[in-house]
């Protein structure tokens, strides 16, 4: 046991530290310019698909080079991707989807030009996603599935070029049976985004409606009826990359800067206990978390399981995201109230009210925390039902 | 990067575990802390035959050239049994002294002697004012001659009942906070002025208030630099955290485990309690609280090993994060076990009173924390 990084690891992360420093855009060109830093990363070898295998065009990373890559591009706050396509559907894809699938859908995931949002929760089914209700059913010629329902909370769905949809094509046997991984275009007339503000003002999440659309059958991922069993497989995908460690390292140390321009008598936030004991606390357990990240990267590299540890990043991250947005929340101090278009007070405080309310988000989507603690006493500790 | 043991440590750990289970079970534990010394001679001489006392002390000492790393795989299983032998104040922390900073006759004395199991030693640090100021020590040492003569006290030295050798810090110089003017002493007991008031601990060692009434002591009896004592302290004192935390939990585990089954078999409102979704929930935080600490113990032993600059500060997050989990663990073992929880006959209080006193040892988790952000 040891903790040192190979020699080869160490050149791998000098070389990751090299390319952020030439090519990170500084500033406001990081909006400006996230074309050219992902157009650098895929000259660079597949950096852009960092998770993608080798036969899809990514890099092969060993789960060490993974770690040390998501650790510098958190560290550096580097442009984020959207993770729907590169994140989400992809994976689905190279291990469901036919040939001709992949042929037509990754190239536009991976350059960005086709925006994808996910359509599985429903008014009726959050946390319970099985119990989904929008309906696909085939033509009798075969040919197209015919969908009617309601999608909602789904994300950046108003950008969205194309949706993955979870849909129900059988009402019998179990709930988690029937259920079928369709693909359809946003474009489509019988398609209706209705938006949702959500309480920290922003609008990213919406409803969207499905009349009568007819989705031609190639669209269809894998076998019908076998959807719950991709969709498992991928919200698995999605979880471990929920727990944001890396990004909350670098805002971790992002609150620690605003609070210390914060003047509090002859000193600022930072000299008080009770608000120091709280950095050092969350400090410590996101040094623990991330540890525990390691740990479970190393079964992977063994050959093993990821180990029960991994089930505790999703549930441990977000709460982690969340006790830091609330630091900047208590550094704001007065201007946590002032919400109009021009910024009041220190720089940092609109953000920090926004944050802190878009923040209680990360512990409702993808898996509420209550119901991942169910699926850890289940599968891990063997608590029964 | 390598997160896992060598083969050897496996059957290292094989055996650990062997002996626990077949050597170790709670009345047994009980009995052995209710004898004389309050644990078994005979156990420590087959610890001594089994190779474990010479684990962390290097080859050319006689040992085997382990790390922190081997320590922290044996104190791990010996917290899963709540060993009582005096393994951390005689090979850990006398150990780490002698080690670091020790001649070579004094090396062939107590590193030959604890190896071969025939000497027993232990480290008087804490004084009363000085909580967990490490820096803190009145005791004084006066030289006179070839001589030193020391007169204080000292509070809660392990095993000391038992030990041949006592390791002592006390003043040569300075003012009574500072950390210069520190030296270490390895005094023999029985000694002339050296008085011993023992005690049971709740946890079920034992312990001494110890003091010094003009104690004699030779110039080769000093461990290390005259007055230079202090990063001595700060080495035993981190691998005592370390080997404590990692005790702490192997003791955890034992704890959420024994929690679920228990939860099993016990019904309530016609269910087995671990149907309430409540309880469900807890004892997954129990599970969580554990695996993160294991997880800050792993990376501080390895940075501890590689002698890291930023081994001193993981440890103090460690140690915080140790004393956090461990209240949360032990007090919700104890919580769901109902009225049994409560009751000495189930092992669940023996392990909740280890977490609570290795929480109190070397500073608690306030401490750590404040050292930790400061």
């Amino acid at each position: 046991m040891d903790i040192e990084f190979s020699a080869e690891d160490l050149t791998f992360q000098e070389d990751v530290r090299t390319f952020i420093k030439e090519n990170l855009p500084a500033g406001m060109e990081m909006w400006t310019k996230r074309g050219e830093w992902f157009e650098a990363l895929r000259k660079k070898g597949g950096w852009d698909v960092a998770k993608w295998p080798v036969e899809f065009g990514g890099p092969g990373f060993t789960p060490t080079q993974r770690y040390i890559f998501d650790m510098e591009m958190g560290r550096n706050s580097t442009p984020p991707q959207l993770p729907f396509g590169v994140g989400m559907l992809a994976p689905i894809l190279m291990n469901y989807g036919s040939k001709e699938q992949q042929d037509r859908f990754l190239p536009g995931i991976r350059d960005g030009s086709v925006n994808w949002c996910q359509g599985y929760s429903e008014p009726g089914a959050g946390s319970d996603l099985a119990n989904l209700r929008t309906r696909a059913e085939l033509t009798e010629d075969g040919k197209h599935y015919i969908v009617n329902g309601q999608k909602i909370w789904t994300t950046l769905a108003h950008i969205a070029h194309w949706i993955f949809c979870l849909t129900r094509t059988s009402s019998d046997g179990p709930k988690q049976e029937g259920i079928t991984f369709l693909l359809i275009p946003m474009d489509d007339p019988g398609v209706e985004v209705k938006p949702i503000i959500t309480l920290g003002g922003s609008h990213s999440v919406n409803e969207v409606y499905f009349t009568d659309v007819k989705v031609p059958v190639e669209n269809r991922v894998g076998e019908e009826g076998k959807g719950w069993t991709y969709a498992k497989g991928l919200l698995i995908h999605e979880r471990t990359g929920l727990a944001g460690i890396q990004n909350s390292v670098f805002a971790l140390e992002k609150a620690k800067a605003n609070a210390g321009t914060v003047k509090v008598g002859d000193g600022t936030l930072m000299d008080l206990p009770r608000f120091k004991n709280k950095i050092g606390e969350l400090e410590a357990e996101l040094m623990a978390l991330e540890f525990t990240e390691l740990r479970s990267l190393a079964s992977v590299s063994a050959g093993s399981d990821p180990g029960p540890e991994s089930s505790i990043m999703k549930l441990k991250g977000t709460e982690i995201q969340q006790r830091i947005s609330l630091l900047n929340l208590e550094a704001a101090g007065i201007y946590a109230a002032a919400w109009g278009n021009e910024p009041i007070g220190p720089g940092f405080a609109k953000a920090a009210t926004g944050g802190y309310l878009g923040g209680r988000a990360t512990t409702i989507f993808g898996g509420a925390s209550e119901v991942q603690k169910d699926v850890i006493a289940k599968n891990v500790l063997d608590l029964g039902s | 990067m390598d997160l896992s043991y060598t083969d050897e440590q496996l059957l290292l750990r094989d055996s650990i575990q062997k002996f626990i289970s077949d050597k170790y079970d709670i009345s047994e534990r009980i009995r052995i802390t209710a004898s004389d010394e309050g644990f078994s001679r005979e156990n420590w001489s087959a610890f001594a035959e089994l190779g474990w006392l010479a684990l962390p002390f290097a080859e050319e000492d006689g040992g085997i050239g382990g790390t922190s790393v081997d320590t922290m795989l044996l104190m791990e299983e010996f917290g899963k049994g709540l060993v009582v032998e005096p393994f951390l104040p005689s090979v850990v922390m006398v150990g780490t002294a002698i080690s670091e900073a020790g001649t070579t006759a004094q090396k062939a004395e107590i590193i030959g002697g604890t190896i071969d199991g025939s000497l027993i030693s232990t480290f008087a640090y804490a004084e009363e004012q000085g909580r967990y100021d490490l820096n803190n020590v009145v005791t004084n040492a006066r030289s006179d001659g070839d001589f030193y003569f020391l007169s204080g006290a000292k509070s809660l030295v392990l095993n000391a009942q038992s030990a041949d050798k006592i390791l002592v810090s006390a003043r040569t110089s300075g003012d009574s906070t500072d950390a210069e003017g520190i030296t270490l002493f390895l005094v023999d007991a029985p000694a002339e002025g050296l008085k011993l008031k023992n005690y049971p601990t709740i946890d079920g060692l034992r312990a001494s208030e110890v003091s010094f009434d003009n104690v004699k002591v030779g110039k080769a009896d000093i461990v290390g630099p005259l007055g230079g004592a202090a990063p001595i302290i700060e080495k035993i004192t981190q691998r005592a955290i370390l080997a404590l935390s990692a005790e702490a939990i192997g003791a955890m585990e034992v704890l959420y485990q024994d929690t679920i089954s228990y939860t099993k078999q016990r019904e309530q409102f016609g269910h087995p309690l671990s149907d309430f979704q409540v309880l469900k929930h807890r004892m997954t935080e129990m599970f969580m609280e554990h695996s993160l600490a294991k997880s800050l113990c792993m990376k501080a032993t390895m940075l501890e090993v590689q002698n890291a600059e930023d081994a001193k500060r993981t440890i103090h997050a460690l140690k915080f994060l140790i004393g956090k989990a461990g209240r949360f663990v032990g007090e919700n073992a104890v919580q769901l076990h109902g009225g049994m929880g409560m009751t000495e006959e189930l092992r669940v209080a023996h392990y909740f009173k280890r977490l609570m006193v290795i929480d109190s040892q070397f500073g608690n988790a306030d401490h750590h924390l404040s050292e930790f952000i400061s």
